[in-house]
């Protein structure tokens, strides 16, 4: 049993690696940047929802954005771990940047990211107030959702396995923000809310990516990737739309 | 980070005749950070020759055992596992990180499962450490191993496998398959292919009842199993796969250092590789390594920019670069001439950096 295959041909016939010793250098690479913008994307979104927790208007509300609070960064922490395992120093990682740090609620950066951070663009936009977060973590976490999705099928194995755990808790989060709008609507009205959704939707609908991107081929061919952007953008909007109007909203 | 850890070893022994299983102590009260769970692995480094090399090797022993056990295969030309098949006796020193690796799933005792093994060579290491560990903790559950080696010859564990039969009678079952050997059965002749999975799903393993996979050996045979299994509809949640060493480099060549001397005061000529293509531009010497590849339109890999979480590695192999930080790179890289590009800053004349190795 000692026929060997490149680790390429390996990976692009839907092999499975297993831990940092043998992935290829550009592997490496890759796997490591999607798990930087998962991580400081949770830390991020985390560190922007505490400061909304005071603000729920009862306390049911104020626990359930405390458990997400705390959900989110325990899933950057499961995530971070594994970068542990490939060498970074996650104790500083942690702390390496001010992740409340958010830019004006007008700024104009499309998808792109901020020097220091690898957030997805869409952290980097303030909350104002209860409404518009719980608006926000409704279209983002149907968003993540389909992202995990993705990701849960990815070729490195302990992240496969860590997104799959996460899944569901993410999950989770949506279906409150889902409860939280459907009591909003009958407590504030629409419109406020429909405000936010217009706000969010463009925004969140920019983190999955341009559609044209070059650098797809080469991430199926590593396993890290198996479906286009475009595809997985068309899934939210058509899953968020039915919730959206469920809820007596539509879409942005 | 994980820390290298001081380990005795108490005990030596050949299991065939190019494979040794090392039983090891932990020393200075380490012994609590080397409580494993079955499957996983130890990362062990060694000087050769002014070289330090790191291999992984996965634990044999069940959790039940009370012992640190581990299973090196000679590989052809792999100076670790020579090193360990030859040189190594009792009490000898050896340096390893605490047990890492997810090969294995929750174990509880109400558990009634059906699990099933392959293992390809010395892919049996850690797929051993799980059968042990199982059968004692899951006193309803079985096992079938279907096993793949060359010839009887090179058949690892073979005898502790036999002991396993007979102790968990019904739970335990066992599929010897040999490439070259012949057996009563044609079936358990040849390579474990996608098509022999099949045959074998056919008559002699109930496929519909097994509840998880767990899959240790060269690529080909786990891209082969790994199809069989989801097109006999177990999902990728239920299949664990532990890539072995086959795809470790032996040894790495040294590399070769330049030192010319800085001539013109502020620019450097460099040479940076990306994806198999190279790129030489002129950039300043106070610009980092990473900027100047990403203000030249390469898409660099990079997220922290800090020097902490080492997404931009790359290695300098001409040429010298200084690192203004690094909370990620071990000695044992920098010394093979990794930096982090966001940290790096040229010093000589010409730089030549390679993304790609």
């Amino acid at each position: 049993m000692n026929d060997q295959m490149k680790i390429e041909d390996y990976l692009a016939q839907g092999g499975v690696l297993t831990n940092p010793a043998n992935v290829p250098p550009r592997y490496r690479a890759e796997v490591m940047k999607l798990m930087a913008t998962f991580v400081d994307s949770e830390l991020a979104g985390a560190a922007g929802f505490a400061d909304i927790i005071n603000q729920g208007p009862g306390i049911k509300e104020r626990i359930a954005a405390a458990k997400i609070v705390l959900e989110k960064t325990d899933n950057a922490d499961r995530v971070l771990r594994i970068m542990g395992e490939f060498g970074a120093d996650t104790d500083r990682y942690a702390n390496h940047h001010p992740w409340t740090a958010r830019l004006g609620r007008d700024a104009d950066i499309g998808a792109s990211r901020s020097d220091h951070d690898m957030r997805l663009a869409v952290f980097n936009y303030p909350l104002q107030g209860w409404a518009d977060a719980v608006v926000m973590n409704l279209l983002m976490g149907r968003a993540v959702g389909v992202q995990l999705a993705e990701f849960s099928l990815i070729s490195y194995q302990p992240l496969a396995d860590a997104f799959r755990k996460i899944a569901p808790i993410e999950a989770r989060h949506a279906e409150l923000a889902a409860e939280g709008i459907e009591r909003l609507v009958v407590s504030e009205g629409a419109a406020p809310l429909q405000a936010s959704v217009d706000y969010w939707w463009p925004r969140v609908s920019a983190s999955f990516g341009s559609d044209s991107s070059a650098k797809f081929d080469t991430l199926k061919a590593m396993g890290i990737r198996r479906t286009a952007n475009a595809d997985l953008r068309q899934r939210w909007e058509a899953e968020t739309a039915v919730i959206l109007s469920d809820l007596g909203l539509k879409k942005g | 980070m994980a820390r290298f850890h001081d380990l005795t070893v108490t005990d030596i022994k050949k299991t065939i005749r190019d494979a040794v299983v090392v039983t090891l102590r932990p020393e200075n009260g380490a012994a609590a950070d080397f409580d494993f769970t079955q499957g996983q692995y130890l990362t062990f480094r060694h000087d050769f020759d002014g070289e330090e090399l790191r291999r992984s090797y996965s634990i044999c022993a069940g959790k039940d055992d009370g012992v640190l056990q581990i299973g090196i295969k000679r590989v052809e030309g792999g100076a670790f596992s020579t090193w360990a098949n030859e040189d190594l006796k009792i009490g000898d020193r050896l340096q390893a990180m605490p047990p890492m690796g997810g090969f294995f799933t929750e174990l509880n005792s109400d558990n009634a499962n059906h699990y099933l093994g392959f293992a390809g060579g010395s892919g049996i290491t850690p797929v051993l450490s799980i059968i042990k560990t199982t059968l004692a903790r899951e006193p309803k559950s079985s096992f079938t191993l279907v096993y793949a080696n060359k010839g009887v010859n090179t058949i690892m564990f073979r005898e502790e496998i036999e002991d396993l039969k007979n102790l968990y009678l019904g739970r335990f079952n066992v599929i010897h398959v040999l490439e070259s050997d012949a057996q009563e059965i044609d079936l358990f002749t040849g390579l474990v292919t996608e098509e022999k999975c099949a045959q074998l799903f056919e008559h002699w393993i109930d496929i519909d009842s097994v509840d998880t996979a767990f899959i240790c050996g060269p690529e080909p045979m786990m891209l082969g199993i790994a199809s069989a299994l989801r097109k006999a509809g177990l999902d990728d949640s239920q299949i664990k796969f532990e890539l072995f060493a086959s795809a470790q480099p032996g040894r790495l060549a040294r590399k070769v250092v330049a030192k010319d001397a800085a001539k013109s005061a502020n620019m450097t000529s460099a040479a940076i590789t990306l994806d198999g293509a190279t790129q030489t531009f002129d950039m300043p010497k106070d610009v980092t390594i990473l900027d100047a590849a990403l203000e030249n339109a390469m898409d660099a890999p990079y997220a922290c920019k800090a020097g902490v979480c080492s997404t931009c590695r790359c290695r300098v192999l001409e040429g010298e670069v200084e690192m203004v930080a690094n909370h990620a790179l071990e000695d044992y890289e920098v010394e093979k001439g990794y930096v982090l590009s966001c940290q790096s800053f040229p010093l000589t004349d010409r730089v030549i950096v390679d993304f790609d190795q």
